[in-house]
């Protein structure tokens, strides 16, 4: 059996950075997975990410991307272009993530083979609790791509009849929240 | 002419701690530590319900997500003057120790031994050296020639592939690089072995709070654990077990591995012991309570003014009085609004983004100040505190610390030199030591209380009214505060004092450096253009600079830029 981790990453208090933590939880309230798929929403992790991946066959991760494209454009990277960019230097805790989890994963002989992550292109990251209108309608389409990962990789998955409680709890009474910049 | 160096994260995505310094005739001559983020995620808690402030706050951060948890449930609880039950105590308490474990060991391994440690100079050690000089230093079982042959075949692959990967970005045959093959071959093994270490401690944290990296068993007025013996569901004997299993390796590789390298490199560089002083004014709040009512804890607290060890001022609970009156934050040179330094209860956060000028305003960091001092806050903070007061157990992890130092190298560390960059090393390293002592007796303290028939894990919390509270926990990164007001039962302000702000914190309206900016004057560099000596302090501080936001550039231009101008 295959063992696969799917993570959703992001400040849920930081705006459309929350989009990886949503989609995270929408997939447990939604889906039973197959023993050997755990869905987890990382917050924002730093060097814990290794324990992550660690002896995974298979990662898919759901994180907010910040390039030109328009707000809500979902962008999948594989492990090879990910790997392309440089390590960051290491001035706080924060600055060894996805690329330097990857890389020491890859030194320790312990990295997964296959890594799909799928970008949601933000609108802002400021304070709020809220995504925005086109990142909250792009999330079904970040969930079909993790299914369709699923597929590709033969682990099965079976829509609930009556979906879990969502649990993405911060959104629920952030309604009254005005974000900075707004 | 002085020269002024930046380094500087170029991009907003993870890293925001930006270090300015002017250099003159090879030694740093100023320095300005600024965030270049900002930070104002505390609004958003206005007008919620104060019991689930925590779930909020413990996102603020990502590599310290357990710690603001734990500040803002006792920040209620303090509001509601609510005590908690001892299992509560216990349970928190080991939650609290093995994060902190779990962060030092990153801290050191990941995050800055390979400031001291050549990667580059591996290929050259003799690994049966190696194992001879590990297995002199200690007893540890994974020192042997085989293992270390097995690490040195790992970095030969690496630089055979031309691929450097991991180590693209480090200062490898710096001047200031100055351990054997054999060291650096040394302290690299062990920082492959320190994965395991650090991710079973967080398998305790996980245990006790149902999830990583973010614990879901925290309540205001206790903790949520259910503990039935008899069920397998709950906290029963074979959990407890678990944990022991888990802590005493953990502990074990405290004091055969961490405490030892940190001692053993630290000889190796005795100048160090002179360089990175800065402000020598420290804070600590006790912590670790070891009951309900918290008026007795396993980890002392209180403040020292100017180094003066011999007048250090203890603090007799975590929210004593002097200090809750104490604390104020600057805005002078931070990109906010106001003109007074303002009390945390009474605190703003409206931004005033004026663009980075060093004789203005230039991070997003408020200036704390303590009695309007700047303080140092983190493990050297803490031990000095607790030496300083005749604390059994600080007494004995510095004294076994001083001891390695002195059999290694034969040097004689004195209190005073701990006002250093290593100094901040080897603190975080006795901290660890004493933690790890603390995580077994804190879990017995639980076995025996269950073991008795005390299954009470939480009070309930009764709102009436508005009142303040103010919530410490003493952090990896030292004193974390959080400050609510409450009213009606709804959050009437919030304001989070972290240790990263203390430390990072910009001039004051007086124009009293903080602790990193402090730490960096006069540091001699041998390539300014590649201000490892830099790094070597500042990291020594274990800095964070929270609320990082963590969208992909897939540009990967995220490298931290130093720039000479």
């Amino acid at each position: 059996m295959k063992q696969i981790f799917i993570g959703g990453i992001g400040n849920i208090l930081l705006g459309d950075d929350g989009a990886g933590p949503y989609v995270a939880h929408l997939l447990e309230s939604r889906y039973d997975f197959d023993a050997g798929v755990e869905v987890a929403d990382l917050g924002t992790p730093a060097l814990d990410l290794i324990d992550r991946l660690c002896g995974k066959d298979a990662v898919i991760l759901i994180d907010s991307i910040d390039t030109d494209l328009a707000p809500g454009t979902v962008v999948l990277y594989r492990k090879a272009e990910i790997m392309r960019q440089a390590p960051a230097a290491r001035m706080d805790p924060h600055s060894p993530a996805l690329v330097d989890a990857l890389y020491s994963a890859e030194l320790f002989g312990v990295a997964p083979e296959e890594v799909l992550l799928i970008g949601i292109q933000a609108r802002g990251f400021e304070p709020g609790c809220n995504l925005s209108a086109p990142v909250k309608a792009s999330l079904d389409r970040s969930i079909a791509e993790v299914l369709r990962e699923l597929d590709r990789l033969g682990a099965g998955y079976r829509c609930r009849k009556h979906p879990a409680d969502t649990a993405v709890w911060w959104a629920s009474e952030a309604k009254s929240e005005v974000a900075f910049g707004h | 002419m002085a020269k002024r160096i930046t380094i500087d994260p170029i991009t907003r995505i993870e890293g925001h701690l930006r270090i300015d310094v002017e250099v003159d005739n090879n030694a740093v001559s100023n320095a300005w530590a600024s965030c270049t983020m900002w930070r104002g995620i505390e609004k958003i808690l206005r007008g919620r319900d104060p019991r689930d402030a925590w779930m909020f706050t413990q996102r603020f951060c990502g590599v310290c997500t357990t710690v603001h948890a734990m500040a803002s449930v006792r920040s209620v609880e303090d509001a509601l003057k609510l005590e908690i039950p001892p299992n509560a105590q216990y349970i928190r308490n080991l939650i609290l120790i093995a994060h902190a474990l779990h962060d030092h060991i990153v801290h050191f391994y990941q995050l800055s031994a390979l400031d001291w440690v050549d990667i580059l100079q591996i290929p050259k050690a003799d690994p049966a050296a190696t194992s001879k000089l590990a297995e002199s230093l200690s007893p540890w079982t994974g020192n042997s020639r085989n293992q270390f042959k097995a690490a040195q075949d790992r970095v030969n692959a690496v630089a055979a592939s031309g691929q450097l990967g991991i180590f693209m970005n480090g200062y490898w045959g710096h001047p200031a690089m100055r351990l054997s093959p054999e060291v650096n071959l040394l302290a690299f093994s062990h920082y492959v072995q320190a994965l395991e270490f650090q991710r079973k401690a967080l398998q305790v944290v996980g245990l006790l709070g149902s999830k990583t990296p973010h614990i879901q068993n925290l309540t205001v007025g206790g903790v949520a654990n259910a503990i039935d013996l008899d069920s397998a569901a709950a906290l029963n004997m074979d959990r407890l077990e678990t944990i022991r299993v888990l802590l005493d390796e953990v502990v074990q590789f405290v004091n055969q591995v961490y405490l030892v390298d940190v001692c053993a490199i630290a000889a190796m560089y005795p100048e160090w012991f002179k360089i990175g002083k800065g402000v020598t004014n420290y804070l600590a709040v006790p912590d670790l309570p070891l009951d309900s009512a918290g008026t007795a804890y396993d980890l002392p607290g209180g403040y020292i003014l100017n180094g003066n060890l011999a007048g250090v001022h203890p603090f007799k609970t975590a929210a004593d009085k002097e200090f809750r009156n104490a604390v104020t934050e600057d805005v002078t040179h931070a990109y906010y609004q106001g003109d007074k330094p303002l009390h945390p209860w009474s605190g703003e956060t409206e931004p005033e983004f004026t663009g980075w000028n060093g004789d203005q305003k230039y991070s997003w960091v408020k200036a704390p100040r303590f009695a309007g001092q700047p303080m140092q806050v983190g493990p050297l903070s803490q031990i000095l505190v607790g030496y300083a007061q005749g604390h059994p157990l600080t007494r004995k992890y510095a004294e076994l610390a001083i001891g390695k130092i002195e059999a290694v190298g034969g040097i004689h560390v004195t209190p005073d030199m701990l006002h250093s960059t290593l100094g901040r090393h080897a603190a975080r390293a006795i901290r660890a030591g004493m933690l790890a002592e603390l995580a077994q007796k804190h879990l017995q303290l639980l076995t025996d209380n269950i073991a008795k028939g005390d299954l009470t894990v939480h009070n309930p919390p009764v709102f009436s009214g508005e009142a303040e509270g103010v919530g410490t926990h003493e952090a990896p990164r030292g004193t974390l505060s959080h400050w609510v007001v409450v009213k009606d039962a709804k959050i009437k302000n919030y304001q989070a004092v972290v240790p990263s702000t203390w430390n990072a914190s910009p001039r004051d309206a007086s124009g009293a450096h903080g602790p990193y900016e402090a730490s960096l004057l006069h540091t001699p560099l041998a390539r300014p253009e590649e201000p490892l000596e830099v790094l070597r302090t500042v990291h020594s501080f274990d800095p964070c600079m929270a609320c990082a936001c963590h969208a992909f550039d897939p540009s990967g231009r995220r490298i931290a830029r130093v720039k000479v101008l």
